[in-house]
């Protein structure tokens, strides 16, 4: 517990600032909607000229892009890759900052076992992603009633927004892996955003082609929009394939980090 | 009893040498010291008793359970200050020890005031704000904190004062009177001298020697550098007991061991300039060690 506190703490100013991103961005994409809405026809006229990759691409579907649903999913693909960031900064920097600040040594040569420390950085992790989740939810509903033009499903929409959670767990996962299989890892920042935007990329080339096996290979596209607007459900393979990475990384970090060697510095 | 007991313990990092085959044994009450030069294992021998990490082979056991399947139970009583001491940058001091004490089921407030004050340790500064000698303090508080039975030492007085040193050796000497066992890792034999009952000497992952100070006092090593108005003969001080004689002109070294009159009547007969008397520092001795085991 002691630690699980200690952790959170260490980690309460970058969620704060993650969760005010978040916020802000919901605020200020959703706050275009209206103007949008109301020239929807040019827009769209423009956007018909666009090349229909590149619309996929950008996640723009042009029929439901004058609805709220449809608006917001457009902007959520941002979203999301903020929150994978967030997620695999997290995921890398709880476990890899014992070695990095050198503070292993304090830490372990405390009457706790590794499983203990693992647990409670996890849960830390974890807490610190349910705040930045619960602060974006809020904020979206609340915008969302404000900027609507008409009615909408909450269910789709809640469904919709909740996938950023499942995204940022499968980073976080991804993300204590990778620090428990490189315990030296210099700089945090630099491996989350070149992991994170190389599966975004993958995500778009997966999009505008509409490959479904390239869509295996990157979270971004677990969870079609889409899809949930019109079967007000999620694909099924792909909600086991989400469990199955969350629990395998965090399953198989578990298993290094009990085993490891701490070296001294 | 036996506080520690190390049975053929072996660890390689890869294929190179971490320890080879290290057993010794640490007695309850004992302020044991383990010495050896840079690089011999002695970090590695007390990382593994720490199951900071793991042996390859071999094992070892701290009040009579093994120290990988019961590391937490045994760290209950274990107090630890390693040779380097880092901690979470932007606590403070006093957020720092509560932390460390959070972690064992004591109440530790008062001792942590008194250990402060011997220390002289500011607990309302930020640990960023330190020096290393202060912050070999606060290792040393955190270490002592919850009154453990044994104290494991790696390296500890880099850093500190001697004012400071000494305060440390008068709390580690009060403790080990209470009935706590300390193993003490050192390269400096003056302060292992000083303080441990028994020694072991470890040098490129293996022990050399297990054996008691007394007995170390006994072979008294002083390190003589004799600077003489004019050139010494090469032999003049070629006398049993002396080692590693250099002569250069009319500067002169070696190593003595045994009854010290006889060298200072031998200085006596020349003329001499200048004189240093000094310890002879580990690394001189262990070449000692080894030239009699050959």
């Amino acid at each position: 517990m002691n630690m699980y506190v200690h952790e959170l703490k260490a980690y309460r100013k970058s969620t704060m600032i993650w969760t005010i991103t978040l916020m802000a961005i919901v605020i200020l994409f959703l706050l275009l909607f209206p103007s949008f809405s109301r020239d929807a026809e040019q827009f769209m006229k423009v956007l018909e000229g666009f090349p229909e990759e590149l619309k996929k691409a950008l996640g723009l579907t042009i029929d439901t892009l004058a609805t709220i649903l449809g608006f917001f999913s457009y902007a959520f693909l941002y979203i999301k890759l903020s929150g994978a960031i967030q997620a695999m900064n997290l995921g890398l920097s709880v476990v890899s900052k014992e070695t990095r600040d050198k503070t292993a040594d304090f830490l372990f040569t405390k009457p706790v076992t590794r499983v203990q420390v693992m647990t409670s950085k996890l849960l830390a992790a974890i807490t610190s992603l349910l705040v930045t989740n619960i602060g974006f939810l809020v904020t979206l509903f609340i915008m969302v009633s404000i900027v609507k033009t008409q009615d909408y499903s909450m269910k789709a929409l809640f469904m919709i927004a909740i996938t950023l959670l499942f995204l940022q767990m499968i980073f976080l996962g991804l993300g204590i892996l990778i620090a428990v299989l490189f315990p030296r890892i210099k700089s945090v920042i630099s491996v989350s955003l070149g992991t994170v935007f190389a599966f975004f990329m993958i995500g778009m080339i997966s999009s505008s082609t509409d490959d479904e096996g390239l869509r295996f290979l990157t979270p971004f596209n677990y969870f079609n929009d889409q899809y949930i607007i019109k079967n007000l459900n999620y694909e099924t393979e792909f909600i086991w394939i989400s469990m199955a990475i969350i629990i395998v990384t965090v399953f198989a970090s578990y298993s290094i980090y009990r085993k490891r060697d701490i070296h001294s510095v | 009893m036996n506080v520690i007991e190390i049975n053929h313990l072996t660890k390689m990092y890869g294929k190179s040498r971490g320890i080879t085959d290290v057993s010794f044994s640490v007695e309850e009450g004992e302020i044991f010291g383990f010495i050896g030069p840079n690089g011999a294992g002695k970090s590695t021998t007390i990382r593994l008793l720490l199951s900071l990490i793991y042996p390859t082979s071999g094992s070892a056991t701290i009040f009579g359970k093994d120290v990988v399947k019961f590391a937490p139970e045994i760290k209950k009583e274990i107090g630890y200050l390693p040779s380097e001491v880092f901690y979470y940058d932007n606590m403070k001091v006093i957020d720092l020890l509560k932390y460390s004490a959070s972690f064992y089921k004591k109440d530790s407030t008062k001792r942590m005031k008194e250990l402060a004050e011997v220390m002289e340790l500011d607990l309302t500064k930020k640990i960023d704000d330190l020096s290393l000698g202060n912050k070999k303090k606060v290792g040393i508080v955190q270490g002592l904190l919850h009154e453990p039975k044994l104290i494991i030492l790696d390296e500890p007085t880099s850093g500190l004062d001697p004012l400071m040193q000494q305060r440390f050796f008068d709390l580690l000497e009060k403790e080990n009177r209470k009935g706590a066992t300390i193993l003490f890792s050192s390269h400096i034999l003056s302060e292992v001298q000083r303080l441990c009952d028994r020694v072991a000497i470890i040098k490129e992952g293996e022990i050399v020697q297990v054996e008691k100070i007394s007995q170390l006092k006994q072979n008294n090593y002083k390190k003589f550098k004799i600077e003489t108005v004019s050139p010494m003969s090469g032999d003049y001080f070629d006398l049993p007991g002396v080692n590693q004689l250099d002569v250069k002109g009319t500067t002169t070294s070696f190593i003595f061991r045994g009854d010290i009159n006889t060298i200072m009547q031998k200085i006596s007969t020349v003329q001499i300039t200048n004189l240093w008397v000094e310890e002879p520092d580990l690394e001189e001795i262990f070449m000692h060690f080894y030239q009699r085991e050959e």
